[in-house]
């Protein structure tokens, strides 16, 4: 792996600061990538201000944990959406009982809904728009549009198996299978594109 | 430890990183991660990889509160929009609110009613959080739509008392009316009856700061041109808007 340089390089180096509980570092780390991690959390949460409460959590463990990041293996951007995409799905996980057992507003999460309101923003747009950027659009267009699904609302709404099964009217053994092959199939586009290595 | 194949290891590797690896594996394969570095860094491979597809996800800035609260809880630095519960009836500057107070009572009974209103904050039994809270009234001054949102918040919700009579091919649109010189900005459509959360570009802390009135207009659905915006007479129902705190 070559040496990052650019924000990851500076990334990683306020979190090296962070670790030595440096809090000029820590608000910068905070200042450069709370708004792309609650987009994030808001798109699995489907609501901001649920979204905010993980991302008050992932923050305090950025805090707390700063050292237990190794930046020879994962870049600082790679570790912290790691953070907040497993609270976010332990978040909504736990959550489910709770919604299930409630009667909700009808547009309650409208605000994340908004966004999805908008053709752009829906989850397979936003890995269509993903791949296209990453330019390897044409290989993951190999793929049937199931399998793409799966794998968006997989990646950005945290669905389980048995929701993207219900979800896309498949059996559950299919949605498993749509999932895997799209995951094999972006690792080899992204190795293809040679975009395996350095991020 | 356990030992996996590569093909196993992977396969756990990548459905930990995607998020489908759920309930007690989950953890369980954590624990693996913490006791091995093969397993970490499989895991780690994943993430990188799918680190990729979150490029497109538009970012949201968060609201102030989120930061003043890490502050707060880490550091023990003081984070106003939090602390302050208290409900200083005198700072709402009454007399100049006219018709506030009465619409504010019922607020109080309405959200008393309906906690969910609330949002998910922590709400003890005595106090409310800090909201801005508007009651808008049709020309004969009977109560049709209550507003509310969190300070921090960025969804208004929105309950019609009344339903309100919306003719065909037009929307009933809900406007902020400032009282600072700028001009009314629309918020957004709401129903001609029940309840809706109507999402916020902003905090409602943004937003409403500076907005003492609230008008809910009935508009084409889909105008030709843009329309001008409202003048004072324009509106359906209008009404106070107030902060509860």
């Amino acid at each position: 792996m070559t040496a990052p340089t650019g924000p990851t390089a500076d990334l990683a180096a306020l979190m090296a600061r962070v670790a030595l509980k440096d809090r000029a570092a820590f608000e910068q780390v905070y200042r450069l990538t709370s708004a792309h991690l609650l987009g994030l959390a808001t798109r699995i949460l489907g609501s901001t201000a649920r979204a905010e409460e993980v991302l008050h959590e992932a923050y305090l463990n950025v805090w707390h944990a700063a050292g237990s990041y190794h930046a020879g293996i994962a870049t600082p951007m790679t570790w912290l959406i790691n953070v907040v995409r497993n609270k976010s799905i332990d978040a909504l996980r736990s959550g489910a009982s709770e919604r299930a057992s409630t009667v909700p507003l009808p547009e309650e999460g409208a605000e994340a809904l908004a966004g999805a309101a908008e053709p752009e923003l829906e989850p397979q747009r936003l890995f269509d728009r993903s791949v296209s950027q990453l330019k390897i659009d044409a290989c993951m267009g190999q793929l049937s549009a199931q399998q793409r699904q799966a794998l968006a609302l997989a990646y950005y709404h945290g669905l389980m198996h048995s929701e993207i099964a219900t979800r896309l009217g498949a059996p559950l053994g299919t949605a498993k299978a749509w999932v895997r092959r799209g995951l094999a199939r972006l690792k080899d586009c992204l190795t293809a594109a040679g975009l395996e290595e350095a991020l | 430890m356990r030992r996996f194949s590569a093909e196993l290891l992977d396969r756990l590797a990548q459905e930990y990183a995607l998020g489908t690896l759920h309930g007690g594996a989950r953890r369980r394969f954590e624990t693996l991660m913490r006791e091995s570095a093969e397993v970490a860094r499989a895991a780690a491979a994943w993430q990188q990889r799918l680190t990729r597809l979150a490029g497109s996800v538009p970012p949201i800035e968060p609201s102030s509160a989120l930061w003043a609260g890490l502050q707060d809880q880490l550091f023990g630095a003081p984070a106003p929009s939090r602390k302050k519960r208290a409900w200083p009836w005198a700072a709402w500057g009454l007399p100049s609110l006219g018709g506030a107070l009465a619409g504010a009572v019922l607020c109080v009974l309405v959200l008393q009613s309906q906690p969910q209103w609330l949002g998910r904050e922590t709400v003890a039994a005595d106090t409310l959080p800090a909201s801005y809270v508007g009651l808008l009234a049709d020309a004969a001054g009977t109560p049709s739509l209550l507003a509310s949102a969190t300070r921090q918040g960025r969804l208004l919700h929105v309950k019609l008392l009344q339903p309100l009579q919306v003719p065909a091919g037009q929307v009933a649109r809900l406007y902020a009316l400032p009282g600072d010189g700028r001009a009314p900005f629309a918020v957004g459509v709401v129903p001609a009856s029940g309840k809706a959360a109507l999402p916020l570009p902003d905090s409602a802390e943004h937003l409403f700061a500076r907005v003492p009135r609230l008008g809910v207009r009935l508009e084409p659905a889909a105008p030709a041109s843009p329309l001008p915006a409202p003048a004072a007479g324009n509106f359906a129902i209008s009404g106070p808007c107030v902060k509860m705190w």
